[in-house]
């Protein structure tokens, strides 16, 4: 297609146009998104092996301040005059090898069998009552064994950093120069080094309560922590893939490979329609507040906005109260005349609760839209308008031909956000249905039960920790796919579009 | 032809504030619902008509009075606590790692970003029982720090919508800046983050509000300590089997007391969260 | 295995012990003195009893400290519910109480995690005869006295407003729904939740018994006969869509709520004694309990078969003062104290001396709780994975669109089985 043809085209053949470019295209992308995946593994290993090269022929080139540097870290540092930036160092040193002997050692010995003495009980002669026999507790083993593997990397990182400052530092006094003191240095870190500064603290709180956390959970997955395995009481120990072959094994009844499978399909409907419908229809209504001529402006936004600022646990749990069959909303539609009998939105087929759950998010998430879009919507060029109206377009093929397309392109980060937060959206599925209507089709799940609300029973209710786990890592995996999908949509969109 | 314009624009006009006040009053009614009935006095913990038939102060009082088993006040002042805390923390972490990611330009950048990014697609349940054992083996479980940190741990990885805000900045104000001989430090507390308001403002809202909404991670870490509770997790006993035959009037009252403050909070400061928003969130 | 043989040399001690105490009184209540069983001094304990009972616990702790007044002993009592002590208990079972008070479903989950401790073999034999064999029952698991029994009746029965339903309408849930409709008021159960619905296959002759399979966690229903389970069920269902105007299944709050609107909206319900005292004060003379009613199946009338449970009191594995959590609860769960609660909590002994007396035969809520816990299955050994199915089963009984036919239900059970069973 030539790109007067593109022209001539209305925005959602262009958006359809693209959209079918990309898919076409997506194959090719997502190669190329394992190859450079694949690219950064492999320059990982290389600069590793680069260290490692850099760090013998450091070794063999230093003297001998730098030598004793290799076993006593900051030494070299000290001997030349870095005495705080040394003391700094080898007290890091001290510390790590007191955790690793005292601590981390015992964790991670027994790492690779997750633990090998049960626990179990003895009677007392004595006293006649039961003694407790501690045995190995898995669990702990396999957190605090990470912990260990992750404070033994950032140590080795502070390591290499340490020979490569001695060697510096030997090479600076050999060269007659003086050596950096620390007050520049620490300067340095305001200035030239600032970004050190400005992430040590949160990096660190990341890796120790997100990261650290998230292997965990990952290597839960490729173990068999269950209802049958519960630590402290028993061991469990690693099984490998065992859990993914039964998430995907379709046997008769509620198997876990059918409700994996209806749950993803109704996550991403959900999803689809959580976020399209909120942003259109949140448009749609801040268009209405924001249009000349319309007075109270203040006071409707605020009328929409004001549920917002009320949380959501509480409005969530209201709204549950309120759909029930002698609820407020059931009175209501009664004494209206409109239904004689209560209607069970939330627990009688599974199309009625799927529709009121995705109404209420509508309540919940237009006046987001309304908020974030106000003021975008005002930026749009009056004249793009005023053309369209001497062109004969009226209100409804404006919005399609320009207010759409201008805001499709302006707000797809957030969109794609906003719908990566829906996949997810735990709250409005856990208070409002907790995943009723309840089905036998399906195992501990309910038919509006989105993953991320399965996984939080499956860990709650019945105690499938590695079932729960491995579910995270593919609701991950989902959530991945379609941010690239997406990203690579925009992307082959924003270079055709010119608007700003 | 001018006239029949002007009715086609008084009719059209007459419709949208038909279906504003329509659609207002479907919004509001859920909250008016509320109040109502956290007045209720008669009945116990729900009633079958719309209205109340009697109202008073009774439930408010005996939320603040009767603290014997449900001890409502001291949850508050424990939210309140652990939100001003993790707010100042939270947006300090937020600030400090969008800052680094717009303005300043190190060889880990890009792959930090990405990472950040990966982070925050991982869905968190699994990781709450790792996260009680870190706290129990610094031995700050059962305790409001321990909230505090849980909060403002993560935050710095919320740090799209403010990097997306610092990079609306025009570069050539921190390039002036540096040849006037100001370092990097003085250029983020003096030039940038005074013009940063909105984002800050966005950045303190929604992480003053977090813990006030809370109620699944804080559950676990509190165990049995009622007296250390958050609001969330306080209204959620309100709520469960065993108290809320007697206690739901009380939770509505209590709803009523949490959300009167945080709207008014937001209200007053909405515009800054709008302007934070747009633009940080959106290419604007 | 090392476990499995300290499990033989428990059973094998305790046998020992039952020949060595047979003589002995066995009656005697002050464990201690009988057994030469010691608190440690300055021993410090934590218990976790329900809200609704706090004050009576502590109270009945402060007596039990008076009985040893030089050891030091120091307890606190914290609230916890005991619905969900398991899932508190393994969170972290070091912050755990040392004494907690929890429903008998959840004792295969902690004796599985290993977290509760058995009771010391010198009191067993004495907790065994002062209790109720159902109760010492639902605390044994694998011939090991697991727990102290502390109540008798943790389970739910048929509350109604006698001024609408009569004594003699709440025998049949056909006569129940009756007098509803002509009141028009509502019948509320919460039908949608497992503990509550599977009264309908337990009625039609459903039974659990005990558990099978490798790991021992597979609920055993290898006796019932299917076409009888499902024409109850389909007894249920009709009546249920018959009745749709009266017939409300909602959480069991609604119950004493409806109790209390003025005019009344609810005129009769199914729920736990933990409502007991909301309700009676609410309706006042016209307070009416009783155990289930029956059903017409086929022209016969089958008395409506609940779960029954019982609380227990556990003593944390981790606990650091075992003998002295060991003694307290022996305390906590003897007959004076259940007394205490019944009287005070309307809390149903498992005591059996405690259940005779007068003050607990004429309390209506207990009385109707223990005459239905003769109609009822025990509710042990239940897996975490029985509750949701049974849930769907109810749901799917009462929404207005199910189909009830033979062929669906018969499907329906079929399936419901083999999700409790988790195959």
């Amino acid at each position: 297609m030539k790109y007067i043809d593109y022209m001539q085209l209305n925005p959602f053949q262009r958006f359809w146009y693209n959209f079918s470019n990309t898919m076409k295209a997506f194959p090719g992308k997502l190669k190329n998104f394992f190859a450079a995946i694949g690219m950064f593994i492999a320059n990982f290993f290389k600069g590793i092996g680069k260290a490692v090269a850099g760090y013998v022929s450091r070794f063999v080139k230093g003297d001998w301040a730098v030598k004793i540097s290799y076993l006593i870290m900051g030494f070299g540092n000290m001997v030349k005059g870095q005495f705080i930036k040394g003391l700094l160092f080898l007290g890091l040193q001290v510390a790590f090898i007191a955790y690793f002997i005292f601590f981390g050692w015992g964790y991670l010995q027994k790492f690779p069998t997750l633990g090998t003495v049960e626990q179990g009980m003895q009677i007392n002669p004595a006293t006649g009552g039961y003694e407790l026999m501690a045995g190995d507790n898995s669990m702990l083993i396999l957190l605090y064994g990470v912990l260990t593997i992750v404070l033994t990397v950032i140590f080795l990182a502070v390591y290499f950093a340490s020979t490569k400052s001695a060697y510096a530092v030997a090479q600076q006094v050999a060269a007659g120069e003086k050596p950096v003191d620390f007050v520049s240095e620490v300067k340095d870190l305001f200035d030239k080094k600032f970004h050190i500064t400005l992430l040590a603290f949160p990096t660190l709180t990341i890796s120790a309560f997100t990261i650290l956390p998230l292997i965990f959970m990952i290597l839960i997955a490729f173990t068999n922590y269950n209802k049958a395995h519960l630590a402290p009481g028993k061991l469990f120990t690693w099984v490998g893939f065992d859990t993914f072959s039964e998430i995907f094994a379709m046997t008769e009844g509620a198997s876990k490979g059918a409700t994996f499978v209806e749950l993803t399909k109704w996550t991403l409907i959900w999803a689809v329609f959580a976020t399209v419908l909120n942003y259109l229809f949140g448009m749609i209504l801040a268009l209405m507040i924001n249009k000349k001529g319309i007075k109270l402006k203040a006071l409707w936004r605020t009328l929409f906005v004001i549920t917002v600022a009320v949380p959501q646990f509480v409005t969530l749990l209201l709204m549950n109260q309120m759909l029930q069959e002698d609820g407020a909303i059931n009175v209501l539609l009664m004494s209206l005349g409109i239904i004689d009998k209560g209607i069970l939105f939330l627990n009688s087929t599974a199309l009625v609760a799927r529709i009121t759950v995705i109404v209420v998010n509508c309540w919940i998430g237009i006046p987001y839209t309304i908020l974030i879009t106000s003021g975008i919507l005002m930026n749009i060029p009056a004249d793009l308008y005023e053309s369209a109206t001497i062109d004969g377009a009226g209100p409804v093929r404006s919005f399609f031909s320009i207010t759409l397309p201008y805001m499709l392109f302006v707000t797809t980060p957030y969109l794609i956000t906003n719908f990566i937060g829906n996949v997810n959206n735990f709250n409005v599925i856990y208070l409002l249905t907790n995943g009723g209507p309840s089905t036998e089709n399906l195992y501990q799940a309910g038919y509006t039960d989105l993953l991320v609300t399965w996984l939080f029973k499956l860990t709650m209710n019945s105690q499938d920790y590695n079932l729960a786990a491995a579910v995270g890592i593919l609701v991950f995996i989902v959530c991945a796919t379609l941010s690239l999908v997406t990203f690579n949509l925009t992307k082959s969109a924003k270079s055709e579009e010119e608007f700003s | 032809m001018i006239k029949s314009y002007k009715l086609k624009r008084g009719l059209s006009n007459a419709f949208i504030y038909l279906l504003l006040a329509v659609l207002g009053i479907i919004w509001v009614s859920p909250l008016v619902y509320l109040v109502l009935h956290s007045f209720r006095d008669e009945g116990l913990a729900t009633v079958s008509y719309l209205l109340p038939k009697t109202y008073s102060f009774k439930n408010y009082i005996e939320l603040f009075t009767d603290t014997a088993t449900l001890n409502f006040p001291r949850w508050f002042l424990n939210t309140f606590v652990v939100a001003c805390f993790s707010c100042v923390i939270s947006t300090l972490a937020v600030l400090m790692v969008s800052y680094s990611f717009s303005r300043l330009r190190f060889k880990a950048r890009k792959p930090l970003i990405n990472i950040g990014m990966i982070l925050g697609m991982f869905p968190g349940f699994m990781t709450m029982i790792a996260i009680y054992y870190l706290l129990k083996a610094m031995g700050l479980t059962q305790t409001l720090l321990a909230l505090v940190i849980c909060y403002s741990a993560g935050a710095g990885l919320g740090y799209q919508i403010s990097k997306g805000f610092f990079d609306t900045i025009p570069r050539a104000l921190d390039e002036a800046a540096t040849i006037d001989g100001a370092t990097r430090n003085q250029i983020f507390w003096k030039i940038i983050l005074p013009m940063s308001k909105p984002i800050v403002v966005y950045t303190v809202l929604t992480s003053f509000i977090g813990p006030w909404t809370d109620f699944i991670l804080a559950k676990i870490i509190m165990g049995d300590a009622r007296d250390n509770y958050t609001v969330a997790i306080g209204l959620q006993t309100m709520v469960s089997l065993e108290f809320k035959a007697t206690y739901f009037k009380r939770f509505l009252a209590g709803s009523v007391i949490v959300a009167v403050p945080i709207s008014a909070l937001f209200l007053f400061m909405q515009r800054y969260y709008v302007e934070g928003v747009t633009a940080g969130g959106v290419k604007g | 295995m090392k476990r499995i043989i300290a499990m033989i040399l428990a059973v094998l001690m305790m046998a020992t012990l039952f020949v060595g105490c047979g003589g002995d009184d066995a009656t005697n209540d002050g464990g201690a003195a009988a057994t030469g069983l010691e608190t440690e001094a300055g021993a410090t304990l934590k218990v976790w009893a329900p809200d609704a009972a706090l004050d009576t616990f502590k109270a009945q702790c402060d007596a039990f400290i008076a009985q040893y007044p030089d050891a030091g002993i120091k307890i606190e009592v914290v609230a916890q519910g005991e619905g969900d002590a398991a899932t508190n208990v393994l969170n972290d079972p070091d912050a755990a109480a040392d004494v907690f008070s929890f429903v008998c479903d959840q004792l295969n989950r902690l004796n599985d995690a290993g977290v509760i401790m058995p009771v010391n073999t010198n009191l067993a034999a004495d907790v065994t005869a002062r209790n109720s064999k159902e109760s010492v029952g639902a605390a044994t698991l694998n011939d090991l006295l697991l727990a102290y029994p502390e109540t008798g009746d943790n389970g739910y029965f048929l509350y109604y407003d006698k001024s609408i339903v009569t004594d003699e309408d709440a025998k049949t849930l056909e006569g129940i729904f009756e007098a509803c409709r002509k009141a028009n008021k509502k019948f509320i159960m919460d039908a949608g939740n497992g503990f509550y619905s599977c009264v309908f296959p337990f009625t039609g002759g459903l039974k659990i018994e005990g558990l099978e399979g490798e790991d021992g966690d597979i609920q055993k229903f290898n006796d019932y006969d299917e076409a009888e389970v499902v024409a109850t069920l389909e007894a249920f269902a009709k009546l249920f869509h018959e009745y749709s105007d009266i017939f409300f299944s909602t959480d069991v709050s609604k119950i004493p709520s409806g109790f209390a609107e003025d005019p009344s909206t609810c005129a009769a319900g199914i729920d736990g004694s933990w409502d007991a005292a909301a309700i009676q004060n609410v309706l006042g003379e016209n307070f009416g309990a009783a155990k289930l009613p029956t059903i017409n199946v086929n022209g016969e009338d089958k008395q409506l078969i609940s779960l029954h449970g019982y609380k227990l009191l556990g003593v944390n594995a981790r606990s650091k003062y075992p003998n002295a959590a060991q003694l307290l609860a022996d305390y906590l769960s003897g007959e004076a104290c259940q007394l205490e609660r019944a009287q005070k909590n309307s809390w149903g002994p498992s005591n059996t001396v405690a259940a005779a007396d007068e003050a607990v035969t004429t309390n209506p809520a207990i009385s109707a709780a223990l005459a239905q816990s003769v109609y009822s299955i025990p509710q042990i050994n239940m897996s975490s994975t029985f509750w949701d199915p049974m849930g769907t089963l109810g749901n799917n009984l009462f929404k207005e669109d199910a189909k009830y036919d033979t062929a669906t239900l018969t499907a329906l059970l079929d399936k419901t089985i083999a999700n409790v069973r988790d195959e």
